[in-house]
């Protein structure tokens, strides 16, 4: 069974908040890593792929909206 | 969100900087866009070094969307009005280009291997830019020195919940002499609409020194044209004490001295009137091209009572654009430190 799907806005506020509330006790290798994997498992990201993104944006007529979020 | 296609970048190498121009010291900035590369709004803004949150809220994120949205339904017909929210020409069309970045990254971060170290910071862009005209004996210029000020540099206030609500006009500043008003909603500068705080900030650091900025408000319903004036030097007032990027700049001018200005009490100990210099040396550093000063012989809690001749008060900031503009690497700057009461003269060594 694959990850529930969880809503686009709570992603983004993930991505938002995380500015604040990344865990200390993570390491940066494990932070990096978990990144991807989450925001992947979200469903509802493209993950560090423009060139898809701008594709896709073409494809459907719809805006995109990059974030570009470091990992401390 | 689900109107939009959302993508996620989580690094510098390889980002296409004639597209993605916004403050580099971030670490969370949202671009809006068509997919013909079309810019319709930036989204993210920072002031505080511990408080990285300060300056943004989901409530002003939605309303940035919301915003973006209306803009891409009335796109291309409103193509002319985005005209200015366009990038600039860049110098290098990615960091890996920069002098000092280049053959140390690959373009995609190396998940099988050492995935942090491969990745390279958007601060590290700004780094490699100052780095660049360093090394090349040029004067580091206000727009570099003191990126995307943020509005109150103008003397503006804005309400992070907002798009570009005013919450505040400083005394005798330059938007108070404007006519600005708490309670203004700013609809466009330059006549590019504005979405966010980021786009004020975008309208700021491409305004030239002087400039006068054209501001279209919403005050109680109405809307009002307004002419915002600012000074040649007006970019001087940002703060750039909270950025990463300041850190080179430390390593540039003060031998990797971390200054501070003396406080009121410590200035009447040391009997150092308010308008002198009076920078305390807060931190020195260790190692490398940071440990200049320590090598040369400052001390941590030592004063800068004068530097280069200076003797008049100067911020950090302050401090480091005299010396970035006028003082080019290699050259050794006279410094008087005040140190257990005794003066004592050292050299510092411009990198």
């Amino acid at each position: 069974m694959g990850a529930v799907k969880k809503p686009p806005i709570f992603f983004a506020g993930l991505l938002f908040l995380g500015v604040m509330s990344l865990s200390a006790a993570e390491d940066r290798k494990e932070r990096v890593l978990n990144d991807r994997k989450e925001v992947e498992a979200s469903g509802n990201w493209i993950y560090n792929d423009l060139p898809k993104g701008f594709a896709e944006a073409a494809r459907t007529g719809k805006p995109l909206l990059v974030v570009i979020r470091c990992i401390p | 969100m689900n109107k939009f296609v959302c993508v996620r970048l989580v690094q510098a190498n390889a980002l296409d900087l004639a597209l993605f121009q916004f403050d580099y010291d971030l670490t969370f900035a949202v671009f809006l866009l068509n997919a013909d590369k079309t810019i319709y709004g930036r989204f993210g803004s920072r002031s505080d070094r511990r408080d990285a949150a300060k300056d943004i809220s989901l409530e002003g994120f939605r309303k940035a969307l919301t915003a973006a949205l209306d803009l891409h339904k009335r796109y291309p017909a409103n193509k002319a009005l985005l005209a200015g929210k366009q990038p600039r020409p860049a110098r290098f069309k990615t960091p890996e280009e920069f002098p000092s970045l280049a053959g140390k990254y690959k373009p995609r971060l190396e998940y099988e291997g050492k995935v942090v170290q491969s990745c390279m910071h958007c601060h590290q862009v700004r780094d490699a830019e100052r780095r660049f005209l360093r090394d090349e004996n040029k004067a580091i210029p206000d727009q570099v020195l003191y990126p995307y000020p943020m509005p109150n540099a103008a003397g503006l206030a804005l309400d992070p919940k907002e798009k570009a609500k005013v919450t505040g006009v400083a005394a005798g500043s330059p938007a108070e002499k404007a006519g600005f008003k708490t309670g203004d909603e700013i609809l466009s500068l330059e006549g590019q609409p504005v979405l966010s705080i980021a786009d004020v900030q975008w309208v700021l650091h491409n305004a030239n020194e002087p400039s006068t900025l054209s501001a279209q408000i919403l005050r109680r319903g109405k809307k009002i044209n307004i002419a915002l004036d600012l000074a040649a030097d007006w970019r001087r007032q940002s703060d750039i004490a909270w950025r990463v990027t300041t850190w080179d700049l430390r390593r540039m001018v003060a031998g990797g001295m971390v200054l501070q200005d003396s406080t009121t009490a410590e200035r009447r100990a040391a009997r150092l009137p308010e308008d002198t210099l009076a920078l305390r040396v807060n931190h020195v550093g260790e190692y490398g091209d940071h440990a200049v000063a320590t090598r040369a012989g400052f001390k941590k809690d030592d004063i800068l009572v004068s530097v280069d001749g200076q003797t008049g008060h100067l911020g950090e900031g302050e401090l480091f654009r005299y010396l970035l503009q006028r003082k080019m690497p290699g050259e050794k700057i006279p410094v008087t430190v005040l140190r257990d009461g005794e003066r004592m003269n050292l050299e510092l060594l411009m990198q």
